[in-house]
């Protein structure tokens, strides 16, 4: 069953291939690699989360806070360090632990009520950016403006780079190296996929589901936190309002990846490549003169049509027919 | 099994990138010279940015940028995203410096979270100019200012005291806009007051309320400030969406141009039917289109390779001769020889009478 997802990352990467070719040759500025390197910068929060929502998502759960823990993670650590003078990278860290907490909030309610993970994060994602938006109240800056001043280091760890490589690369390679190890390489991996594909008998063969489903959603929240850190410092402010977009691209990646919407199977280098591939198309298009608002048309177009491929079995049965169909005529034509 | 599957995907994604790194530094360098010297106007890709598109003030903006642009034979892309947020507004500068524009207008949504994105636009030979909603003036050359604190205050006062047909008795006034924190609104309104202080010293200002740019929080500050002022004489909304609200207020509440003055900044569009109906007498905005088309100019003109001298002028076809002011008119402190403030050269009071002459 597994054996299949491989093969999707195969398509994905000929998909990435093809995006970087075709865009190249309608604007050969997108073949200059620091562009693209740096076009990282624009999609990393994005695909640090979706590494750990696949985790979620391979459970049977979904997690749509994502986006608004980056805002509350955003403005805790501009009030601890900017309001109250805590030491930034200290302030940052905490600023973790706070997603973290709020994945695990997230994450008991879902395991230990069993209400449904939709309905939970919905609720989630609407208290963590009230929360934020109160915070914000505190620090005596508007909502409008943000709060600002942070020091150059904490600017420099998004902008800067290391050897020529922005650090936003680094940071989703290390991410993706770390989901990946925990998700393929560990028990507790296996436990996950076990998790997902039938709850119950993973709880027969002495899983403890609940303490693996609540797990998914602190390392979800958790994520978000160094996506919200990430993005205070891409922007140089923290406020409410960072990550409000990042709901449907997080899903987008995770979904176009190749994990199954009702859990059991996928893998996070599918959702590794699947951001790549929705940052470049953005980029892409961008540069080759559409205007960011249609941009959205375009990615619901590739998801949409993956989704198709990829998870229709009848589908796929019926495009085949249909090919076969035209052989056969082809081949009685030739006879 | 897998292990090596993964490592084979790795690899094989390193070795795509090396690969493009290699044909491609060549590309990079030649089109860096090619930057120098004039440039042909066609040659020239100026992208406008508003602070979200869908809203009819930034569009008319872009109208007339485009009308601008297609008279001088530039080009000019408009790229806003829907929501005006900063990691939009940063992602659609990153990606007018990646796909090689001259130069940008913008209209920010931000008063400094836009600074590393535009050092990196600066940095890669791009022109920086804002419009409408400026940014710290470090990071960009010219601002196209609507009016600097002083006209668009003494404007405000003087569309209110127009109407009384006492200024000089006692009034109590309101002041209704979007935020407390919100940069232009309130320079406005600091000076505005001082205006009033030393012309009108009856008036009394009696509340600021506060409507966060949210037209439905709006209209619940309105109504608030009429039910609990009932014997307000002058509100005045310096905000394109406090401003209707305001006027629906009153108009739901049965008030009138004759009960309280209520007058402000709002484009004509978003205005006319309380003109139209008598629930308000005035209210002024500065031509956007104008704007929109001053904005694209000046970008232009910097990206041809022009300097802009504060205390110069530039020629600007159709709309005349502009002056470039230094950056303390706006009350900044930066000043440079390569950083000013172009201020629009007329404003409008919008009437029953004239409104219909425009469309925006």
């Amino acid at each position: 069953m597994l054996k299949k997802i491989p093969k999707w990352n195969v398509v994905l990467l000929t998909t990435l291939l093809a995006e970087i070719i075709i865009f190249g040759l309608i604007n050969p500025r997108f073949w200059n690699i620091n562009i693209l390197l740096n076009s990282f910068n624009d999609f990393v929060g994005i695909a640090i989360i979706a590494f750990f929502v696949t985790f979620v998502i391979i459970t049977g759960g979904i997690d749509i806070s994502g986006g608004s823990i980056i805002g509350l993670t955003s403005v805790v650590t501009g009030l601890l360090a900017q309001v109250y003078g805590l030491n930034i990278w200290v302030a940052a860290l905490l600023a973790v632990l706070v997603g973290g907490l709020c994945g695990l909030l997230n994450g008991i309610l879902i395991a230990y009520s069993k209400v449904q993970a939709m309905v939970i994060t919905l609720g989630g994602m609407l208290l963590y950016s009230g929360i934020a938006l109160v915070l914000v109240g505190f620090s005596g800056a508007s909502t409008y403006e943000g709060i600002s001043g942070f020091s150059q280091e904490f600017i420099n760890l998004a902008n800067g780079n290391l050897l020529g490589i922005p650090h936003s690369v680094i940071v989703f390679v290390v991410m993706l190296l770390i989901a990946y190890v925990l998700l393929h390489w560990t028990r507790y991996g296996r436990y996950i996929y076990l998790t997902g594909i039938n709850q119950n008998s993973a709880e027969y063969s002495g899983i403890n589901t609940r303490k693996i489903i609540t797990s998914t959603y602190v390392l979800s929240g958790l994520s978000a936190g160094i996506a919200g850190i990430i993005l205070t410092s891409y922007l140089g402010s923290s406020r409410a309002d960072f990550g409000a977009e990042y709901l449907m691209p997080i899903l987008t990646a995770v979904v176009l990846g190749g994990t199954l919407i009702t859990g059991g199977k996928g893998g996070v280098v599918g959702t590794a490549l699947a951001s790549i591939i929705i940052g470049f198309l953005k980029l892409g298009l961008q540069m080759g003169g559409v205007q960011t608002q249609y941009i959205g048309l375009a990615t619901g177009m590739l998801l949409i049509i993956s989704v198709a491929f990829m998870g229709g079995q009848k589908f796929k049965l019926n495009v085949r027919r249909l090919l076969n169909l035209k052989k056969d005529r082809g081949g009685n034509l030739n006879a | 099994m897998r292990k090596s599957k993964f490592f084979k995907v790795f690899t094989g994604l390193a070795i795509s990138t090396m690969l493009l790194a290699a044909c491609n530094s060549k590309d990079a360098g030649s089109s860096t010279d090619g930057e120098k010297g004039k440039k042909d106007a066609r040659d020239i890709d100026v992208v406008f940015i508003p602070k979200m598109t869908g809203n009819a003030f930034f569009e008319s903006g872009n109208d007339g940028a485009q009308e601008m642009a297609k008279k001088i034979g530039f080009r000019v892309k408009y790229d806003g995203a829907p929501e005006g947020t900063v990691a939009n507004q940063v992602q659609i500068i990153n990606s007018a410096v990646n796909s090689g524009a001259d130069a940008i207008a913008i209209s920010s949504v931000s008063s400094d979270g836009l600074n590393q994105a535009l050092q990196k636009a600066l940095d890669a030979g791009i022109k920086v100019v804002t419009w409408d909603s400026d940014v710290d003036p470090k990071y960009r050359s010219a601002y196209i200012n609507q009016g600097t604190p002083d006209i668009l205050g003494a404007m405000l006062v003087d569309m209110a005291a127009g109407q009384l047909e006492n200024p000089n008795e006692p009034q109590q006034v309101a002041w209704f806009y979007s935020s407390p924190t919100v940069p232009d609104q309130n320079s406005w309104v600091d000076y505005a007051e001082k205006y009033i202080a030393e012309k009108y010293p009856n008036w009394e200002i009696v509340t600021k309320q506060f409507g966060e740019g949210n037209e439905q929080v709006s209209l619940q500050k309105g109504e608030s400030i009429l039910h609990t002022y009932p014997d307000i004489d002058v509100i005045i909304c310096p905000d394109s969406t406090a401003l209707p609200a305001m006027a629906q207020a009153a108009q739901n509440k049965g008030l009138n141009k004759e009960d309280v003055v209520i007058t402000g900044f709002a484009s004509p569009n978003s205005m006319r039917q309380y003109l139209e109906n008598g629930t308000i007498e005035n209210h002024g905005l500065w031509d956007v289109k104008d704007q929109g088309a001053l904005a694209v100019y000046i970008a232009y003109h910097l990206a041809q390779g022009n300097e802009l001298k504060v205390g110069g002028t530039v020629d600007v076809p159709e709309l005349g001769e502009v002056k470039v002011e230094p950056n303390t008119v706006q009350g900044y402190d930066y000043e440079a020889e390569d950083s000013g403030i172009i201020v629009l050269p007329e404003r409008i009071v919008f009437t029953k009478e004239n409104t219909n002459d425009y469309d925006f």
